[in-house]
This record gives structure tokens, C-alpha cells and sequence, in this order.
């Protein structure tokens, strides 16, 4: 029981914009976040945010935000953990909060990449491996991680490449009905086989797209809205060669044990999820490691439709970063305001009387995960 | 080649450590095994960063190495399948190149 509660929440349309700049991206969603949350005074800023330094030459976020907003000389701060850049400053929001140091915070998230070319991105993405390694001068990508994954998950296993095709076209579904999704265009199941190899075995689709983005959240000591019932985070191999078992992902594992321990929840209370799935495969081993199912046997909860909207235990529901969009700084905290719109009633895909539901943020090949989980009052 | 094995654990490693990250104590030693080895898995890499675009498409292998319980990412120029017998062909700018 963390006794911070969500007041407010703010997003942009995920997508590519090649009229507007990271900042004004960060302050459309801080301000609806003010907004919803009424707009409090606010103690502390923490931005989330991945390659603003690399692809757009910005830093000091957190200094702009307070400035451009008139939130006077509050202490703020970028925080970096490659993907979980969101989910990480999201903790360090709740942290300052329960050090007694804060009372209100505000938590955003945002990142702008449609404006480099996919060479350039790559590259800066690599910057979320060990690259002072053999592994790295050998050539491996971060897609290529997860695509070495998935031949071993289909050695072990009776999964095929159509597995993973039914996690990327159950989170196109899901988008279809979110307005704030990258891809709102339907597909088939044709055309996710059939699409370019990025990394084999894992297509276009099995990909998560480049966006621009931002998403924001007024957090508070003050009761009401959404409680945050556990706030957990964990480190992980930051090599492949390192992994002890190549099919888990030790720090979703490790988070996810951590948060059910703090909110005196099992994974069967869940029901909506919020699931990293930066990759189709990604999302078929975090299903696993956060104890919805067994090891192994995601392929068989995917192949029954468990986690569809219409299954027993919903997973990105958003569309998920496949097709909601990943806009790497946002995306930890464009999962919470999703699950926020859930536990209020008012999300797309809704899940009926939804009362307690489970985000997780992966950063890096494994190397940071948070595990955040959420409470209608 | 050079593997890095905890002196108090099974722990082994092709990069060396501080300390070993599965007992917490003592200390890796270096060994020099065989670079003989088989495929763990692998991927061919298509869409590659800047710095890797004129080697595409090329594969990146998981090696379980023969002689030590530790797995080394190699790249190599050939179609693979699981459980192939590969070895060492050269380092280059400190990557490991592999061949069947
Ligand atoms: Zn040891």
C-alpha cells in the first residue's frame, strides 16, 4: 500500500507529428494531467524520456516543464531507464511522496523519433545494451534479442511464428477502438505473416513502431481517484550471453513478485493488464514471468484467447506498444492512463467492473522492469 | 577462448565480473577452453543499426559452449538450425565470427 493516489491524467494522440516539438508534445499532456487533477499546486516534476539528448539534442525536460507551466523553482528531474523511462519516474514520483518530501507530483513521459531515420533510431536504441561487449560488437540488436528468443521459445515449445501473428493482431483489435492509437487500420492474419522479416523470426508486426508521443500524471498524497496499491522495480542480466534460462525475463519476474508482495495480491486478482510488449514475443514471456501463466505455456492461453478483451485475463487492452504506439520516454506512463481510464469505467475495450489492474514497464533487454499496481476506490 | 568460472559456484561467464552474480562471493578465474560449440539460437538480423547496415543480412548465434557451462553471442555468415556443431573462426573488432 503505497497511499499515493492518481488525480489527474493527460496524453496526446500517439502517432507521427512532425509539426509539433517534444516540448510542446510534454506540455499538451501535462496540462490535461493538471486539468483532470484540478489543477493542484504541484511540489516536484519528474519527466521520463529516452533519446532526447541523442535524436533531438534536448535535456533539462523537467526544468522546461516547470518553467513553461508556471509551477515556480519546484525541484524537478529527467529520469532515464531506456524503455521503463516512464515506469522508473513514475517511482521516483511515489518515492518523493512517500519520503514525506512531496505532497504532489507531477509525472510525465514523452519522446519524439519519427523525425530521424529508422539507421539513426536503431542506433540510439542499441544505447539500452551493454555496448562495451563482445555481444554488442557481434552485431546483436535489441529486435535481435527478442528474435533469438523466439527460435528458442519455438524449440521448447509447440509455438509457431502464428502465435506471436495472434499477440500482434489481438493489440491491432484493441487499438481499432482507442482514438489516441498510432495504428487504427484493421489487419489480418495474412498480412502479419506475410510482412518483411525485420529479425526472424519476428516481422514488421511482431515490432513495436517508432512514435511520438507524450503522456502525463498528477500523483498525490491526497486521497481520491486511483490508489496505487504497490510501486515495485527490479535489475536484470544487461547481457544475453548472461541469462541464466534465455526464456525469462528475470527482472519482470523478480517486479511482479515484489508488487503482489507489497498489495497482498495474487496474479488471479488482476483483471486488466498493461504488459510490455515492445515485441509479440516480449509480451508471450511477461504473460509468463507475472504468474498469469505457466511457464511455457503462454502460447497456449494466446491460442484460447485468455487475453483477448473478452478473456479471462485482458492484456493491453490499449493496443499495447505494438499498436497503441511507443514513444519510449511515454510509454510507462501511457500504460498507467489507460489503466486509469479502466478503473474509472469511461476506456476503450473497457473491462467490465475492472477494480484492479497491473502495469509493466521493461527497459532495455531485460535490464529494467517496474511493476505497478492499480485500485478503483 | 577465455571464460571467467566463480571459484565458489557453478557461475561461469565469457565476461569477466566484479563479483559473481550468482553466489555474491569470491572470484571469477580465467580458464581457457575450447571455442568448439552448438547453436543455442539464433536470428538473422535484416534491419541492422548504422554502424552493423553493410554487413546485412547477417545471423547472430547463441553458442553453447562445449567444454564450459557458458553461452557466447558470436556472428556468423551461414543459415543455422538449433544443435549445430560451429567454432571459431576470427575475432574482428572484438565481435567473434563463427563458421559451421
Ligand atoms: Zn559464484
Amino acid at each position: 500500500m503505497t497511499n499515493v493516489y492518481i488525480q489527474g491524467i493527460g496524453m496526446t494522440k500517439f502517432g507521427k507529428f512532425v509539426d509539433q516539438s517534444m516540448k510542446s508534445l510534454l506540455l499538451e499532456a501535462s496540462i490535461q494531467a493538471l486539468e483532470d487533477a484540478g489543477n493542484p499546486k504541484v511540489d516536484a516534476v519528474f519527466v521520463g524520456n529516452f533519446m532526447g539528448g541523442s535524436i533531438s539534442n534536448q535535456e533539462i525536460l523537467g526544468a522546461i516543464v516547470a518553467n513553461e507551466l508556471g509551477l515556480g523553482y519546484v525541484p524537478t528531474a529527467k529520469v532515464e531507464g531506456a524503455c521503463a523511462s516512464g515506469g522508473i519516474a513514475l517511482r521516483q514520483g511515489i518515492m518523493g511522496i512517500l519520503s514525506g518530501e512531496y505532497d504532489t507530483v507531477l509525472v510525465a513521459g514523452v519522446e519524439k523519433m519519427k523525425h530521424a531515420s529508422t539507421a539513426d533510431v536503431t542506433q540510439a536504441i542499441n544505447a539500452a545494451m551493454d555496448t562495451d561487449s563482445n555481444e554488442k560488437q557481434a552485431g546483436l540488436t535489441f529486435p535481435g534479442f527478442f528474435g533469438v528468443l523466439a527460435n528458442r521459445y519455438f524449440y521448447e515449445t509447440e509455438a509457431t511464428k502464428e502465435h506471436l501473428a495472434m499477440i500482434a493482431m489481438k493489440n491491432r483489435e484493441n487499438a481499432l477502438n482507442n482514438p489516441l492509437a498510432q495504428f487504427r487500420k484493421p489487419t489480418t492474419m495474412e498480412e502479419i505473416m506475410e510482412a518483411r522479416i525485420i529479425t526472424s523470426p519476428l516481422g514488421l508486426f511482431d515490432c513495436s513502431p517508432t512514435t511520438d508521443g507524450a503522456a502525463a500524471l498528477i500523483i498525490s498524497r491526497k486521497k481520491g481517484g486511483v490508489h496505487i496499491r504497490a510501486s515495485a522495480q527490479s535489475s536484470g542480466p544487461t547481457q544475453m550471453q548472461d541469462a541464466a534460462d534465455l526464456l525469462s525475463l528475470p527482472a519482470v519476474r523478480e517486479s511482479g513478485r515484489l508488487a503482489y508482495e507489497k498489495a497482498g495480491v495474487s496474479p488471479d486478482d488482476i483483471d486488466v493488464v498493461e504488459i510490455h510488449d515492445c515485441f509479440s514475443m516480449t509480451e508471450m514471456l511477461a504473460i509468463e514471468e507475472l504468474g498469469f501463466f505457466n511457464k511455457r505455456e503462454g502460447w497456449l492461453a494466446i491460442e484460447q484467447g485468455q487475453t483477448k478483451v473478452t478473456g479471462g485475463k485482458p492484456v493491453n487492452t490499449s493496443g499495447g506498444l505494438l499498436s497503441r504506439g511507443h514513444p519510449i520516454g511515454a510509454t510507462g506512463i501511457a500504460q498507467i492512463y489507460h489503466l486509469v481510464q479502466q478503473l474509472r469505467g469511461t476506456a476503450p475495450n473497457q473491462v467490465e467492473g475492472a477494480r484492479l489492474a497491473l502495469a509493466q514497464n521493461l527497459g532495455g533487454t531485460g535490464s529494467y522492469s517496474t511493476v505497478h499496481i492499480l485500485e478503483r476506490l | 577462448m577465455k571464460v571467467y568460472q566463480c571459484a565458489h559456484c557453478e557461475y561461469a561467464s565469457v565476461s569477466s565480473k566484479y563479483r559473481c552474480p550468482s553466489c555474491g562471493t569470491g572470484s571469477l578465474q580465467e580458464q581457457e577452453v575450447s571455442s568448439k560449440g552448438s547453436v543455442y539460437s539464433y536470428t538473422d538480423i535484416h534491419i541492422a543499426p548504422a554502424e552493423f547496415a553493410h554487413l546485412a543480412p547477417y545471423t547472430v548465434v547463441l553458442v553453447q559452449l562445449d567444454e564450459a557451462k557458458v553461452k557466447v553471442t558470436v556472428r556468423m555468415n551461414s543459415e543455422v538450425s538449433i544443435g549445430d556443431a560451429v567454432d571459431l573462426d576470427h575475432v574482428e573488432n572484438g565481435a567473434y565470427v563463427y563458421t559451421k
